[in-house]
């Protein structure tokens, strides 16, 4: 259930990025909600496809690294500590997300079927190397099993997706902004959260080794 | 621009006064005693006391036509006397305000209205409440206040933080302080952070199944109760707490003339804020009559009056009907309004309807523990001990 509850968590702020690529879009079209919601799926399965892609990442990274190292709480508490930081340095200190989904105005303009342009913005969406997202993926990996990477980040993909679901009645998020400032601050008290579980398991693997 | 000193415009004359305040006399005087006159001597004084604090200041704010002067002497009152009460009453009972393992064990935790927004979601989804206190009866019940929030929140939505909260008294005091703030350039951005905070203490309380916000973060256990610092997670807890506490609601408050911690933190009020849009009394400002002198915005204690708030006529949702930017307004444009009435209306009528409520739920709510803060205090000057 982390992995679901770390996506709510960070689902606003997805939300407000995500959100300015897909409504005009779906306003451009101008075919109504059907159409929009429709819209919405490719979006969604887009991102599900690279989330999915991240957790099988994650597994070969817990393989490849992770395993070879011994003892990792130490590892995984560092990176912890490192990405929390990030993340509330986003967070709290009004830094932007590199979010790489804000690259499909770029993208959009060489994709010949319009059709496939929600589902590039969702796998642009799956694969940012946002804080959130590169915590998302410690996470993933220090559970071990391919399947536990793979079930968290498909529940990392149902706690953001959430947010998503009224979106094909546009019009709804009026405000963005504001949007946007709250989901980066909840990020950024996430981040205290894993802050505080990163310090404790460097102390536990200092002590340890 | 030459700004001229705020008017008193919505005062009352004598005899309307006279006549509200006997009303309110009558109903604060069968509320306060619970219809039966006290035989023990402390116990009268208090009950006589809080009859004529709650009374005169309630003449005053018809009156005069200021509310949050009088609303803030009240308001203060109440925490302080909540803090005298709380923690004498604990020591009486547990001979120390922190918690032990065993009163958490045996659910003999007071349940307070800042926990509420993280019970909501648990009890949805297992039918449990998350919070080791009484039901029914017990000191401070979860129905209890679960009926005061519900019944504050259909009457006052937000303004439950300026007239119900026992804690509140304790930011908005300190933000009197001082005549002039020392910091005044705040981020507005700042406003947004309460939001945040809900959305994180509501997923992980659901998350859990503990209310997190209590745990770790709640400023107020500095002044009622707190766990037995035994392990260095709790020792963490601590510093947290109390350093939220010197920080949002004494230095700061303090240093920037604002309500810090019930603007910048408190989850419970975001939740509040919401209920603003579900609420019949809001505060407008006459476009008409409004200079843009921006005097409400420096005063707001919740950033809730912005320029684009002018530029509406209303208030920013965060606002906490405290009435400090009506009091303030040298031209009258800003008013306690009924929603779906004309702005330019009857603002009398209006605002002595949100007085007698949102008077008649604080003096209510406060009453017993004013009352038992002052018996305990009559009890220190006689006895040299507060404990009943």
């Amino acid at each position: 259930m982390q992995g679901f509850f770390l996506g709510l968590s960070n689902g606003l702020m997805c939300l407000a990025y995500c959100t300015p690529v897909l409504v005009p879009f779906m306003l451009g079209e101008g075919r109504g909600v059907a159409h929009n919601f429709v819209a919405l799926m490719q979006f969604l399965a887009g991102r599900l496809a690279g989330y999915l892609a991240f957790g099988f990442a994650a597994w070969l990274f817990n393989v490849a690294v992770l395993g070879r190292m011994g003892p990792k709480g130490l590892f995984i508490g560092i990176l912890y500590v490192i990405f929390s930081s990030l993340m509330m340095a986003y967070g709290i200190f009004g830094r932007e997300m590199p979010c790489a989904v804000r690259s499909i105005d770029r993208i959009a303009g060489k994709i010949r079927i319009p059709l496939l342009i929600p589902a590039a913005a969702g796998i642009l969406s799956g694969v940012a190397f946002c804080p959130p997202f590169l915590l998302a993926m410690t996470d993933a990996a220090a559970g071990g099993s391919l399947s536990y990477s793979i079930f968290f980040f498909l529940m990392f993909f149902a706690g953001t997706s959430l947010f998503f679901l009224p979106m094909p009645f546009v019009g709804a998020f009026r405000r963005l902004q504001v949007l946007r400032i709250i989901g980066k601050m909840a990020a950024g008290i996430v981040g205290l959260y894993y802050f505080y579980a990163g310090m404790i398991a460097v102390i536990a693997g200092i002590r340890g080794a | 621009m030459k700004i001229n000193p705020p008017q008193a415009r919505q005062r009352e004359g004598m005899v309307k006064t006279v006549l509200l305040t006997v009303v309110m006399a009558v109903i604060t005087i069968i509320m306060f005693s619970k219809g039966k006159i006290p035989q023990n001597t402390k116990e009268l004084i208090a009950l006589i006391l809080t009859i004529l604090f709650a009374n005169t200041l309630f003449f005053l704010m018809v009156h005069t036509g200021k509310t949050d002067r009088y609303r803030a002497v009240y308001f203060s009152t109440f925490a302080v006397m909540l803090i005298i009460s709380f923690i004498s009453h604990m020591f009486g009972a547990r001979g120390s305000m922190s918690l032990s393992e065993a009163k958490v064990l045996q659910c003999e935790v007071p349940f307070c209205h800042l926990v509420i927004p993280m019970t909501l979601v648990p009890m949805a989804l297992t039918k449990t409440i998350i919070f080791p206190g009484s039901l029914i009866g017990g000191y401070a019940s979860i129905a209890s206040m679960f009926v005061l929030w519900i019944g504050a929140t259909l009457a006052l939505g937000r303004g439950f933080c300026s007239w119900g909260c026992f804690y509140g008294g304790l930011d908005d005091g300190f933000s009197r302080v001082l005549k002039r703030p020392v910091i005044k350039k705040i981020n507005p951005k700042w406003i947004y952070l309460p939001f945040a905070v809900l959305l994180f203490v509501v997923l992980t309380a659901a998350a859990y199944l503990s209310p997190t916000y209590c745990t770790w973060f709640c400023p107020f256990k500095a002044v009622t109760e707190f766990e037995a610092v035994t392990s260095t997670k709790i020792l963490i807890q601590t510093i947290i707490f109390v350093s939220l506490f010197i920080g949002l609601v004494i230095v700061l408050p303090i240093l920037t003339k604002r309500r810090t911690q019930c603007a910048f933190l408190c989850p419970f009020g975001a939740m509040q804020s919401l209920t603003n849009k579900i609420n019949v009394f809001d505060v407008r400002i006459d476009k008409e009559k409004c200079v843009k002198c921006k005097r409400c915005i420096q005063v707001c204690p919740t950033l809730s009056m912005s320029e684009e708030s002018l530029e509406d006529g209303r208030a920013r949702i965060t606002c906490m009907k405290c009435g400090k930017c009506i009091d303030s307004c040298p031209k009258g444009a800003i008013s306690y309004h009924i929603k779906g009435t004309d702005v330019a209306g009857n603002n009398n009528a209006y605002r002595l309807l949100f007085l007698f409520a949102a008077f008649l739920f604080i003096s209510i709510f406060s009453a017993h523990i004013i009352q038992d803060g002052i018996v305990r205090v009559l009890k220190l000057i006689t006895t040299g001990s507060m404990i009943l």
